[in-house]
Parts: structure tokens; C-alpha cells; sequence
């Protein structure tokens, strides 16, 4: 590059200045979420707020953890997120597999469409109709509304992810296999998974954040304490009129730290995947 | 992306046609693996979506089973009649844009800092993604805390700076709850932005830049010149993309304002949940939410024959 060296200073200076500023911009919310959950109910209430804590205290994740319905949510959040991963990488892996390799069939452009079109559609507007269904099912309020809802809506996209990888591997691959007697579901279980692993390890992960995330389908169709998910559970902690933001904060760090840190564990495949799809798009 | 891509593409990765005996054969295994996915995509969303245009037609509450029948287009008088549509648009135009408008800013700050030659790149890229990985429900929650009027720090801070001289209600009053949840949102959006326009800088040819640097042309110029058509493409997806996801989110107003005070930062979805399950009228929601599909169908078709095909990419 043809920059002198004052330019070159003056771009890095501002580089930096101006990483800072997003890094305070966001991590700021949830540090101030830990320093929140960490302070006795005195600091909280105060009228002038500092980040140094006089007394800190872990009563407010006891008190999450052991007196309140937290865990319930936690289980039951675990227990459909899980789930409706497992099954959209089980049905999606099929799918994609069909797209990647037999891409120009009727049917594959066909189904392939649809998804396409119904990543446009919003899930308010199937909010009243899947309401409905679930009522004349009678599975309001069971683990299965929300899992089959989820995988519904997470398998298009998941879907295009894995196709992605598939497109990757030779078809040369599969040729040699079944050239040595290999069939196709040998192949799929042989060579197309574990040669794509790190993809669907890293779209697993993309399912199960988008699950855990949800927020509207899990409060309209959980009505039970006993089945309700982790985001709308934190709801519960906001009291009608007086909310114990202590206590408010030191659930949502509990709810929070589990997936962010599989999410730093894993973006970087994650965000490769993902830039893979905004570099072709 | 790359979902959209598909389907521009026609199936670009199909390898060489194998011969026609074996075609029958492949037929029925495409099929076959499609099926599932096929038959979710069906039931739960083909079904419910004309499920939503019948039941507009239709009156239809859900605790009292006996209004049933032919409603022609009362439930859409229902809903144009009502003297909180229109405010409620033009909130949803209002939080639409601005959303839009501002992640695209703060997204594309973000991803032009990153890719410049910095160290640990990494870490800072990891650090911009956290306000996407809070769920939505929790980070409102969070901001609801740090805005306050009586404890939260963003009002004593500002107080301290002598911008305001009082703290505020930020949420609960009619003129700043909008906008405040509009900031939020950008701020929970914008890392989407970043990721992906990072991925579009790093892709522009190094050489582009250094030829026109040796022409004479500087930093601005390059910028507009060389780096903005790259990112065309991706920006125009991304934009068409968010404005859908944004006029269509329900989960960052209902958590943080419930539409209040007075209506103030009400949207056509946190309408649709209120007929739905407030009054239970479920044909005047199901006419909301047609309506609704009907502008999403149109942005879609803007962006696939107005922007796509006459070249933009």
C-alpha cells in the first residue's frame, strides 16, 4: 500500500478507537448484568450505581437455583432445545443430502422452493393457526408443541446450511463407494457424516441457540409451569409490580453463560458457514 | 443467504445427469429423503398459512364456538376500523426503518473495523456477536433494568453528564418508548450485519485497492468507488431480509413495553397477539396477519424481479 506512515498511524489509531467503542457498546449490558446479580438487594436499590460491589454476594444465584422454578425451566429448555436439534439434523441431513446430489429433480427444486419461501414467512402470523392445531391435538402445554414447532421452522434453514458442506465432498467419493459395494445409506453413514462433522456440529449448535432463544411460541403455548421454557420462565421473575432485579439478573446470567460459551466455543465454524452463505448471497 | 441463492441458482451443484435407466430410481429416492421435511413444511406451514385466509374470511373466536360463519371482509373492516391500526403501522414503519437504518450504520462500521489489518481479530469478532447470542426475551429485560428511572445507571450517568436533569422513564412514556426499544433492537441486530459484511470486505481483491491507490485515488474514493459495489450484493440481502424479520418481530416489543404506554409502541404483531389472545377474535387477527403476508409477499417480489433481476449482483 502506498500510505505514508502518519496515514497509517492515523487509520490504526481509529481502528482501534473505534473497536473499543463496540466492545464497551457490547459488553457493557452484560457485565452490568453480572455486577447486578453479584450485589446484595441494598446495592442493587441504589440510587447511585457503581460497577464496584462493597459486599458481593452469591445469594441471588442461590436463591435462583434453589428457591425458585429455575431449574424446572432450565430442564425443560434443555430437554426441547435438544430435541428439535436432534430431529432437524435427522431430517435435514436427509434433505440436503437429496438437494446436493439430485438438485435438478422436479421434486427437489419443488420442496426446495418451498423452503426457500417459507424462511419469508413470519411466525406471528402462524402464531393463531398453530395455536389452534396444537389445541385440537391436545398438545398445548407438552415438550411436543414446541419441539415440532421449532423443527418446523429451524429445518429450511438448517437444511441449506448442510447442503452447503454436502456440495463439498466429491462425488468421486460416493462413486468409489459404490463402485466397492457401499449403499447409499452406508455412504451417508460412513463417509458423508463424518467427513461433515464440523458443519453439523456447527449448524447443531445454530439449531440449538435459535431454540433456546425462542421466546413467543413458548409463551403462548406453554401455559404450565411445569413445561415452560427458559425465556419465558425469566418472565416469571419480573413480578407484576415489584421485580427483584437481582434476583432478574442473576437468572438471566444463569440462563445466558451456558450458550454463549458453546457459542465462543464454536463461531468460528459458525461464522464460517455463515459467511460461506453471505459471500455467495 | 444462501437460502435465497438456491433458489436463483437451479440447482447449479447437480453434477452430470446419470443415465436414464437410473433415473426412475434416483426420482424415488429424492422423494424419499424429501419426504419429512416435505411433510413438516406442509402441515405446519402451508396448512396454517391457508388456514390464516380461510379464517379471515370467517368469524371465528376461540371461546365462543358459536360465531361461526361467512364473514366476507368484516373482519377486515374490523381491523381498518380500528382506531388502532393506524398508529400501530405507522409505528411498525417507524421501527422498521430506523431499526433497519441504524443496524446497517453500526454493522458497517463494525465489519469495515475489522477488516482492517488488527490483531487479535478474533477475539474482538467474538466480542461484537455477544449482543446476538442473549436471547431477545433476556436482553430486553436487561436494557429495562439499565434504563430504570429510579435505580438503573444509564440514567444516573446521564444525569452525571448534565444531558438530562432528572432521570427518565424512557420505556413508559408516550414520546421515547418507540425509540428506545428501536435502539435496543439495533443494538441486539446489528452483529448479524457485521459478520456478514465482514465476510463481503474480505472477499474484495487487495490488488483493486492497491492499483487505485497508485492512481492517486484515497481513502474516501476507494471506499466509494471500489468497496461499496463489492458489498452491494450482500447489503441489498441483508437489507430486504431485515426489514421482513424487523416489521415482523414481536418478541423485543412485547417484552420490554407490552405496546405501551397508551399504545404508544404498539405494531401490527403485537396487534395480531391482541385480537388473537386478548380478545379472542381470532378472524379479525387472522385478517391482521393476511394483510400482513400480503406486504411480505410484495417486499418479496420487489427484491426478487425488481432488484435481482436487473443485475443486482
Amino acid at each position: 500500500m502506498v500510505v505514508n506512515r502518519s496515514q497509517r498511524l492515523i487509520a490504526g489509531v481509529a481502528t482501534y478507537a473505534t473497536l473499543a467503542v463496540f466492545c464497551v457498546l457490547c459488553l457493557f449490558p452484560f457485565l452490568w448484568m453480572l455486577d447486578t446479580a453479584l450485589k446484595p438487594p441494598a446495592e442493587v436499590m441504589s440510587s447511585r450505581p457503581t460497577f464496584l460491589i462493597a459486599a458481593p454476594t452469591l445469594k441471588n444465584f442461590a436463591a435462583v437455583l434453589l428457591d425458585s422454578d429455575f431449574l424446572v425451566y432450565f430442564r425443560n429448555s434443555l430437554i426441547v432445545a435438544g430435541a428439535s436439534t436432534l430431529f432437524t439434523l435427522v431430517v435435514s441431513v436427509f434433505a440436503s443430502y437429496a438437494l446436493s446430489r439430485w438438485g435438478y429433480q422436479t421434486v427437489s427444486r419443488l420442496v426446495g422452493g418451498a423452503m426457500v419461501v417459507s424462511q419469508m414467512i413470519p411466525g406471528v402470523l402462524l402464531l393463531v393457526p398453530l395455536y389452534v392445531l396444537m389445541r385440537h391435538l391436545g398438545l398445548l402445554s407438552t415438550y411436543w408443541a414446541l419441539i415440532i414447532v421449532y423443527c418446523t421452522f429451524m429445518i429450511p434453514l438448517v437444511t441449506f446450511m448442510l447442503k452447503g458442506f454436502f456440495d463439498g465432498i466429491p462425488i468421486e467419493l460416493e462413486e468409489a463407494a459404490e463402485i466397492d459395494g457401499c449403499s447409499r445409506l452406508g455412504f451417508i453413514r460412513r463417509i458423508l457424516l463424518p467427513l461433515s462433522a464440523p458443519g453439523i456440529l456447527a449448524t447443531g449448535v445454530f439449531a440449538f441457540v435459535a431454540a433456546w432463544n425462542e421466546f413467543m411460541f413458548g409463551y403462548v403455548l406453554i401455559n404450565d409451569d411445569a413445561r415452560r421454557t427458559l425465556t419465558p420462565g425469566i418472565m416469571i421473575f419480573k413480578g407484576s409490580h415489584q421485580t427483584d432485579w437481582g434476583l432478574l439478573m442473576a437468572a438471566s446470567v444463569l440462563a445466558v453463560v451456558p450458550v454463549a460459551l458453546g457459542f465462543v466455543y464454536l463461531q468460528r465454524f459458525l461464522v464460517e458457514s455463515l459467511s460461506a452463505g453471505a459471500v455467495k448471497g | 443467504m444462501a437460502a435465497l441463492d438456491f433458489a436463483a441458482s437451479d440447482g447449479a451443484a447437480a453434477v452430470a445427469r446419470p443415465a436414464a435407466g437410473r433415473q426412475a430410481r434416483l426420482r424415488r429416492a429424492a422423494a424419499l429423503f424429501l419426504a419429512p421435511a416435505a411433510a413438516l413444511m406442509l402441515v405446519l406451514v402451508a396448512f396454517p398459512l391457508a388456514d390464516v385466509l380461510w379464517q379471515s374470511l370467517h368469524y371465528a373466536n376461540l371461546v365462543d364456538p358459536a360465531t361461526s360463519g361467512f364473514a366476507g371482509a368484516d373482519n377486515y373492516r374490523t381491523v381498518l376500523e380500528d382506531e388502532d391500526f393506524l398508529p400501530a403501522l405507522w409505528n411498525t414503519l417507524t421501527w422498521t426503518g430506523l431499526s433497519v437504518a441504524g443496524e446497517y450504520a453500526l454493522g458497517l462500521a463494525a465489519a469495515l473495523a475489522l477488516a482492517q489489518p488488527i490483531r487479535a481479530r478474533a477475539v474482538f469478532r467474538g466480542i461484537v456477536v455477544v449482543p446476538w447470542v442473549i436471547p431477545i426475551a433476556i436482553a430486553g429485560l436487561n436494557w429495562m433494568w439499565l434504563l430504570n428511572p429510579d435505580y438503573g445507571v444509564l440514567n444516573a450517568w446521564l444525569v452525571d453528564l448534565g444531558l438530562i436533569d432528572h432521570p427518565r422513564d424512557w420505556l413508559g412514556q408516550v414520546d421515547t418508548a418507540l425509540l428506545t426499544v428501536t435502539l435496543v433492537n439495533i443494538w441486539r441486530s446489528f452483529p448479524f450485519y457485521t459478520i456478514s459484511l465482514l465476510a463481503a470486505l474480505q472477499a474484495v481483491p487487495r490488488e483493486l485497492h492497491e492499483a487505485a491507490a497508485i492512481d492517486g485515488a484515497g481513502t474516501l474514493r476507494r471506499f466509494l468507488v471500489i468497496t461499496l459495489p463489492h458489498l452491494k450484493a450482500v447489503s441489498l440481502t441483508l437489507v430486504f431480509m431485515h426489514i421482513v424479520w424487523t416489521a415482523i418481530n414481536f418478541d423485543f416489543i412485547w417484552v420490554m413495553t407490552q405496546g405501551g404506554p397508551l399504545n404508544a409502541s404498539q405494531t401490527l404483531p403485537v396487534m395480531i397477539y391482541r385480537y388473537a389472545m386478548q380478545d379472542f377474535d381470532v378472524g379479525a387477527a387472522c385478517a391482521l396477519a393476511s394483510m400482513s403476508m400480503g406486504f411480505m409477499a410484495a417486499m418479496f417480489f420487489v427484491y426478487f424481479y425488481g432488484v435481482r433481476r436487473r443485475g443486482g449482483r
